[in-house]
């Protein structure tokens, strides 16, 4: 117990001996976990926007003229027992005349011309999330053209795959960004711990001297750079989050964008938990590649 | 209690040592003598783990320091206690941290650390200076601090670095008179020197180096 305090309270003394070594460390580490913030914000929202464009994908099924309402009931029973459906809406015949009536009222006479309805039932399916990639969709619509009654289905091939490229992309540059600017914020906290160390490098010796363990040696070091690490990531989302608010303030002031304001999102709370954890990691990382350069050496 | 056998160690093929062959027993007070870079340091560090020899054994208490991991290492330094020319102590820390410092290491008892601390400044005289920094001290007490340092957790071997050598004549003699008390409780204690007065004073064992050669031995009784 008496060990814990004394490693917190060297911790703790060398974050106030070197105070403003300590502040360049957590503007500089808040500067660049703030970059990585941006981008991860940006990737947040598109690819919320990705999903909410994927919903919009809808597959149609259209059912053949000669289907009893029964066989089209059964046909619905076997869609809705499938898994990667999440949503379905039967659309009847005479539903869809209506619908194409009032979308487009000059044609209607085109079909009134022809004495019957030439319109097809169908069902407008939309799919789980996890069933939305290309393959998937394609899989899913060659299996249903083989349900016997069904006369073809239909969907945008080309939008799916467009979709599914751009959000891909996303992911990879958010992967790319993310980590080379991990890398920097854990050179800029080991270079500030390397600082240190250089500066109580007498003291490491004496206690290597008197017997202390690599891990007594090392647990104020790693504290202190989870401790820098911590609290650049906190202000990094602190300037994220008045960045975020700005931005708001000015598209709602734009008139023409009115509205995006309500579908651009922060990280939840969850996330920024999660990145100053993340942050802790990095700054722990740092303390730890310059304590192996620097502690390394014998007495 | 400590053993030497066959140790060579070069630096930039420089011999430091040459086939070192050293036995001090427990309880023993050794003078280890020499001009400077005859290689008393390195033979010093090389009893605590700091130095690897290119050639040989090193044992200090029955246990091979040359195939110790370095893991091991810091439990070695438990049972030694070192003391230097520049004293090594902590500027920022109280005389009391400082005394302190070995028994933390081991997470040793609040109750622990304040009997023994209080023993150790008391053995060497200095106890009356325990909240002082160490700035605030004469070079004979920081010394004195040094040595309670050393001597804190009743170490086996106490090893000394030039310890006089800031030191005037009269602390000097102090200093060693302090070594002679704590080697008549039963520690081993190895010191190493090149000043000629050291031996006058302390009249025992006398271990001579020269370029890294220990030459025939001469042992004087007090």
């Amino acid at each position: 117990m008496r060990t814990i305090f004394y490693l917190l309270r060297e911790a703790w003394t060398n974050l106030r001996t070197n105070r403003t070594t300590t502040m360049v460390a957590i503007l500089t580490t808040a500067f660049t976990l703030a970059c990585v913030g941006i981008f991860l914000l940006l990737f947040v929202n598109l690819r919320a926007a990705a999903g909410w464009l994927q919903e919009d994908v809808k597959i149609m099924v259209y059912l053949d003229d000669r289907v009893s309402r029964e066989s089209a009931a059964t046909i619905e029973q076997q869609l809705r027992s499938d898994r990667a459906l999440a949503s379905l809406v039967f659309i009847s015949k005479e539903q869809a005349l209506g619908e194409f009536k009032a979308q487009f009222p000059s044609e209607s006479h085109l079909l009134e011309g022809l004495g019957q309805n030439p319109l097809p039932a169908s069902f407008v399916v939309t799919l789980s999330p996890q069933y939305r990639a290309p393959d998937a969709v394609k899989r899913w619509a060659e299996r249903v053209r083989t349900i016997t009654g069904v006369a073809k289905v239909d969907y945008n091939q080309d939008w799916i795959n467009a979709l599914a490229t751009v959000i891909r992309s996303i992911e990879l540059i958010a992967i790319g960004v993310g980590v080379v600017l991990s890398a920097a914020a854990v050179t800029i906290i080991g270079n500030t711990i390397r600082l240190t160390l250089y500066a109580r490098r007498d003291e490491l010796a004496i206690l290597r001297l008197i017997g202390a363990t690599r891990t007594f040696i090392h647990i104020p070091y790693l504290l202190e750079g989870a401790a820098l690490g911590a609290l650049g990531s906190t202000v990094s989302l602190i300037m994220l989050k008045v960045v975020y608010e700005v931005f708001r303030q000015q598209v709602r002031a734009m008139g023409r964008l009115a509205g995006l304001e309500q579908m651009v999102t922060f990280f939840s709370p969850e996330i920024c938990l999660a990145l100053i954890i993340v942050g802790m990691g990095l700054g722990c990382a740092g303390s730890f590649v310059s304590l192996r350069r620097f502690v390394e050496a014998k007495v | 209690m400590i053993q030497l056998i066959h140790v060579f160690k070069y630096y930039n093929r420089r011999a430091a040592l040459t086939d070192v062959t050293l036995d001090i027993e427990k309880g023993e007070f050794v003078l280890l003598m020499g001009p400077s870079g005859s290689g008393k340091s390195t033979l010093l560090r090389m009893l605590i783990g700091a130095e690897q020899p290119d050639d040989g054994h090193v044992f200090v208490q029955g246990k091979n320091v040359t195939k110790l991991k370095s893991s091991e290492i810091p439990y070695l330094r438990r049972k030694i206690g070192t003391v230097f020319q520049d004293f090594r102590l902590l500027p920022k820390k109280s005389v009391f941290d400082n005394v302190a410092l070995p028994l933390v290491v081991q997470g040793a008892s609040a109750v622990d650390i304040r009997r023994k601390v209080t023993e150790a400044l008391r053995a060497v005289g200095v106890d009356h200076k325990r909240d002082q920094l160490p700035v605030g001290l004469s070079t004979g007490e920081q010394q004195r601090v040094c040595v309670a340092r050393a001597i804190v957790n009743g170490p086996v071997v106490l090893l000394a670095d030039e310890p006089t050598g800031n030191l005037d004549p009269g602390l000097t003699s102090e200093i060693m008179e302090l070594f002679k008390l704590i080697n008549a409780r039963g520690t081993t204690v190895v010191v190493a020197t090149h000043d000629p007065l050291v031996m006058a004073q302390v009249n025992r064992r006398v271990v001579k180096l020269e370029q890294g050669m220990l030459l025939p031995e001469q042992r004087v009784l007090a």
